[in-house]
């Protein structure tokens, strides 16, 4: 129930029940598949199949082909893990929190954002898979069967226990009770990125303005703006409390992000996830496609390098000096990393191609005609 | 249009809020004239439970403004119908801010960073003197200045733009309002989390908790909305409330309710999950006070009561949908926000469970001058803008969407 | 005609107002066992056919009340009676730590019961509707809006019925074969 007398219009007007569904459906039942769908799938698929290469040579060899030692023993793999489960949560935050909210918007963008989650997901569920060294184990990680429905609560649930696997234990870094809300801020705060980043192509090459329209990019953006804000909120009351606590090795953790070996990624950091995402105050570049899909990408960057950080540094050199040492990716990792990435575009393209990516019947109830007076 | 609808002179508060102001003024200057007089011979137990009570009643008056602002960027009916109950909770931040100059001369008396020089342990006072930069009352009183400004700043604005829309032409301010309430939002959670630092949790300078801050920022939206909840449905025996408040509304008002109950208790265990597995000394002292000696009681009372019980209950559609049920259980939460803060702040004085008369008769005093001064404030304005562009949306007698 | 059984009369709407006041006035005159279909949800459209309540919500709290009580047992047999290890010194028992994997089962028991007992009470899956004998039906997923009265409904009469529904001044009315 849409109660606000709409300022910008959430669908372009001059639309009826039948054309709402025609065009949607027609993106998938009547229009042939483009050249251009062909190119990107093609070029995602084969980066899916680098991943299954780096898969395969990952199970005959052994976790021992990444950069993964002691004191580091979580790299890459829990880093993307993070980060994928964490662009999953768009999703949620459209199903649920704009729901309550009453924002109607979040129509347009919901089917599309969910199968994002749904993928999102699916990559970094194959993480810690790989991560087990006994990946013929690795039924024991799966009690659940999965539904559609089911996953919104479970999701928003699920960072904040990703952020307890961290902060329970001791480890200065990981070792803060601001954790699990901070986690689920910088999650929906990624989450929208990749929401923009896939949704400004689309509207663009399938010609969808009028569905995802201006209106739907400065919420968007607004969006991130705000949880942004909420992750610097958390860096500062981390470091605050650094200082404050007097625990010399969370005062020594903050030295080290700033000064230690890895300094030059926190700074990189800071300017990705707090420093160029303060440019969304301007309305013209919250509306400005070109702007808005770099500034997504930038996030993006910042919010891996967060987790990179969070996991790396803080293991890299903690209580005992004798223990320290360095992480150093191997071309594993990365063929790992940059292979689900390619897995995640090749589903997002087949979801593009056999079903209709915005929810049409939701769709319906947002045309004036929709609405029952009395 | 909205202003033919209604006329600004039929939004008005009914005439009984003036009688219950009067009543409310009666009670406060008799129980605060008690209150001060028990105070110059107790003034430890005083100005302890006159902490408590001050941040409970100043979360009541912050929540009010934080929701306003909320409401301001998001739009929507269930904001507009409790816009003018909050501003008035809202318009008590100058009260509030007289209410805190009390706590400079009582803070020798609450906080042990005061006088690092009593301080027998040696850990503790090395800490302090390396904190002294932040933790001195100096400071304390700077900051609280800063804090304040801000708080009655943003309360004056929105209170500016908002009676513009009582009289002619009817306009729309929200673009003003949103350009207010983005930044506003972001300054209440700053303020807020050091304000939560400075007064309460560094009761015990020696423990620290990042969540800590936003567990009080949580409460005081909480206490904010279930206070909104309660006076709406007092002015619903009445005329225009009792023709604007639509069951959608209150339908609202219950899941944000139900929302606000569930992200405290997600704060609130994070915080206890993470330093109950992390155990380490200077952490976990913070729990083991508040679980032993009696403590442990509210501790299991706060579980039960300010989180089961009516998460339960408000799983239920129907009971969300009837202010006359709802009404009951946003005045038992209030009480429990009281108990909330009682058990954060108190289990400091105190390793046994003790309630002083202080925590019982300041908290009542304090809140009768509160309630005459927000009563005082509820009747100076219509309870909705008529010439705001979207005061139609509750001023439209009563239609139906489609979902 | 006379020989099939009929399932119902069914008149066609195209606007979600007309539908909503058709069978408002259609329940007031007495028809209780009506149903209505609409290419989206209209929540007025279900009080006027006089639906009520449901008892997905109930199916729900079973289902997480089941859920937040098996996988705490999970973890306190494992934990404590099958396979106990000291970890870290805390108690085998350590409650704290069961209440993320209690609250997750809880949600997750809860949101399959909401599904499945979602379909279980709408009777899906339902491999035949009479309804679908009538072609324009197919419409109903699109931009149209339907509202028949059941033929076992006892002020059903043909006749009369179908002069009743006309009155509404629909876009068509058909007798659903069943």
């Amino acid at each position: 129930m849409d109660e606000q007398p709409t300022p910008a219009p959430v669908i372009e007007p001059g639309y009826t029940f039948g054309t709402v569904t025609d065009k949607i459906s027609s993106i998938v039942l009547t229009r042939p598949t483009s050249n251009g769908w062909f190119l990107g799938f093609g070029v995602a698929f084969l980066v899916t199949m680098g991943l299954l290469y780096a898969i395969g040579y990952l199970f005959l060899k052994g976790v021992g082909i990444w950069g993964v030692n002691i004191p580091v023993g979580w790299g890459f793999a829990i880093v993307n893990f993070v980060w994928w489960i964490g662009i999953g949560h768009a999703g949620t935050l459209i199903s649920a929190i704009l729901l309550l909210l009453r924002q109607s918007w979040r129509n347009s963008i919901n089917r599309f954002a969910e199968a994002m989650t749904l993928f999102a997901v699916a990559c970094a569920g194959m993480f810690p898979v790989l991560h087990l060294g006994r990946p013929w184990l690795a039924y024991w990680l799966f009690p659940y069967p999965n539904t559609m429905n089911v996953w919104p609560p479970l999701v928003l649930s699920v960072h904040t226990v990703v952020s307890f696997d961290f902060a329970i234990g001791q480890v200065p870094g990981w070792h803060t009770t601001i954790f699990p809300p901070y986690f689920v801020a910088g999650a929906i705060y990624s989450g929208f990125a990749m929401v923009l980043m896939l949704a400004i192509p689309i509207r663009k090459f399938y010609g969808l303005e009028d569905f995802i329209t201006e209106r739907h990019l400065n919420n968007s953006a607004k969006v991130m703006l705000a949880t942004g804000l909420i992750v610097a909120y958390g860096y500062g009351i981390e470091a605050f409390m650094g200082w404050y606590g007097g625990n010399r090795y969370d005062a020594f953790l903050l030295w080290n992000r700033l000064h230690g070996p890895y300094s030059f990624f926190y700074y990189m950091l800071l300017l990705c996830n707090i420093g160029i995402p303060q440019v969304l105050w301007i309305k013209r570049l919250r509306t400005s496609p070109f702007w808005l899909f770099l500034i997504s990408g930038v996030v993006l960057v910042g919010m891996w390098l967060e987790r990179f950080i969070i996991v790396v540094v803080s293991l890299q050199r903690d209580f005992l000096t004798s223990s320290w040492g360095m992480y150093y990716p191997t071309r594993w990792d990365w063929m790992t990393f940059i292979g689900t990435i390619g897995f995640f575009l090749a589903c997002m393209f087949l979801f593009l191609r056999v079903l209709p990516m915005i929810s049409i019947f939701e769709m319906r109830t947002l045309l004036p005609e929709a609405e029952v007076k009395e | 249009m909205s202003a033919l609808l209604w006329k600004p002179e039929d939004l008005l508060a009914p005439p009984i809020v003036k009688v219950y102001q009067r009543r409310f003024l009666i009670a406060g200057v008799v129980a605060s004239v008690i209150v001060i007089i028990g105070g110059f011979f107790q003034p430890r137990v005083f100005f302890r439970g006159y902490l408590i009570s001050f941040m409970d009643w100043l979360g009541v008056a912050l929540g009010s403004m934080v929701i306003l602002m909320l409401r301001h960027l998001t739009k929507g009916g269930w904001g507009m119908i409790i816009r003018r109950i909050q501003g008035a909770a809202m318009r008590t931040i100058p009260l509030m801010t007289v209410f805190f100059i009390p706590l400079i001369f009582g803070a020798r008396y609450l906080y042990i960073w005061t006088q690092p020089d009593k301080v027998s342990d040696p850990h503790l006072r090395k800490h302090l003197e390396e904190v002294s930069s932040y933790l001195s009352l100096k400071g304390f009183v700077l900051r609280a200045l800063v804090y304040f400004a801000i708080w009655n700043l943003l309360s004056y604005l929105l209170t500016k733009w908002s009676k513009e829309q009582d009289t002619p032409p009817v306009r729309d301010n929200s673009q003003r309002f949103k350009v207010l309430s983005g930044p506003g939002i972001i300054l209440y959670g700053f303020t807020i989390s050091f304000a939560a630092i400075d007064w309460v949790m560094s009761l015990d300078p020696s423990w620290f908790s990042t969540i800590y801050p936003l567990i009080i920022l949580i409460g005081e939206v909480l206490s904010a909305f279930c206070f909104a909840i309660v006076v709406e449905r007092v002015l619903f025996n009445y005329r225009p409330m009792s023709e604007l408040l639509k069951p959608e509304y209150v339908h609202d008002h219950g899941k944000f309710m139900l929302t606000f109950i569930m992200v405290w208790a997600y704060f609130s265990f994070s915080q206890w999950l993470i330093i109950w597995a992390g155990d380490l000394p200077e952490e976990i002292s913070f729990y083991l006070r508040r679980i032993n000696g009696g403590w442990g009681w509210v501790a299991i009372a706060l579980v039960l009561f300010h989180f089961a019980m009516p998460f339960i209950l408000l799983l239920s559609r129907p009971f969300k949908r009837d202010i006359t049920r709802l009404v009951w259980l946003a005045v038992w939460m209030l009480f429990m926000r009281y108990v909330d803060l009682f058990w954060l702040a108190e289990a400091n004085f105190s390793e046994t469970f003790t309630v002083t008369w202080a925590d019982i008769a300041v908290p009542i005093a304090m809140g009768c001058l509160w309630l005459a001064y927000f009563c005082r404030n509820l009747s100076s304005m219509p309870l909705v803008p008529a010439y705001d562009s979207f005061a139609s949306e509750v001023l439209e007698p009563a239609h139906e969407h489609s979902v | 005609m006379k020989h099939t059984p009929v399932y119902g009369l069914m008149a066609e709407f195209d606007n979600p107002e007309a539908v909503v006041h058709a069978a408002r006035k259609t329940y007031e005159a007495g028809y209780k066992k009506i149903d209505a279909y609409s290419p989206f949800p209209i929540e007025a459209l279900s009080e006027a056919i006089g639906f009520h309540y449901n008892f997905v919500p109930l199916v729900v709290l079973i289902g997480g009340i089941l859920g937040g009580l098996s996988g705490f047992a999970l973890q306190y047999w494992i934990h404590v009676i099958n396979y106990p290890v000291v970890v870290g010194g805390r108690p085998l028992n350590s409650w704290p730590a069961f209440i993320v994997v209690t609250f997750e089962m809880t949600i997750l028991f809860a949101g399959i019961s909401a599904v499945f007992g979602m379909l279980a009470l709408n009777g899906l899956p339902m491999p035949y509707h009479p309804v679908f004998n009538v072609p324009r039906f197919a419409l109903a997923s699109k931009d149209r809006f339907f509202l028949i009265v059941f033929s076992s409904d006892p002020r059903y009469n043909a006749l009369e019925t179908r002069r009743f529904l006309e009155s509404f001044s629909p876009r068509s009315i058909s007798e659903v074969p069943s």
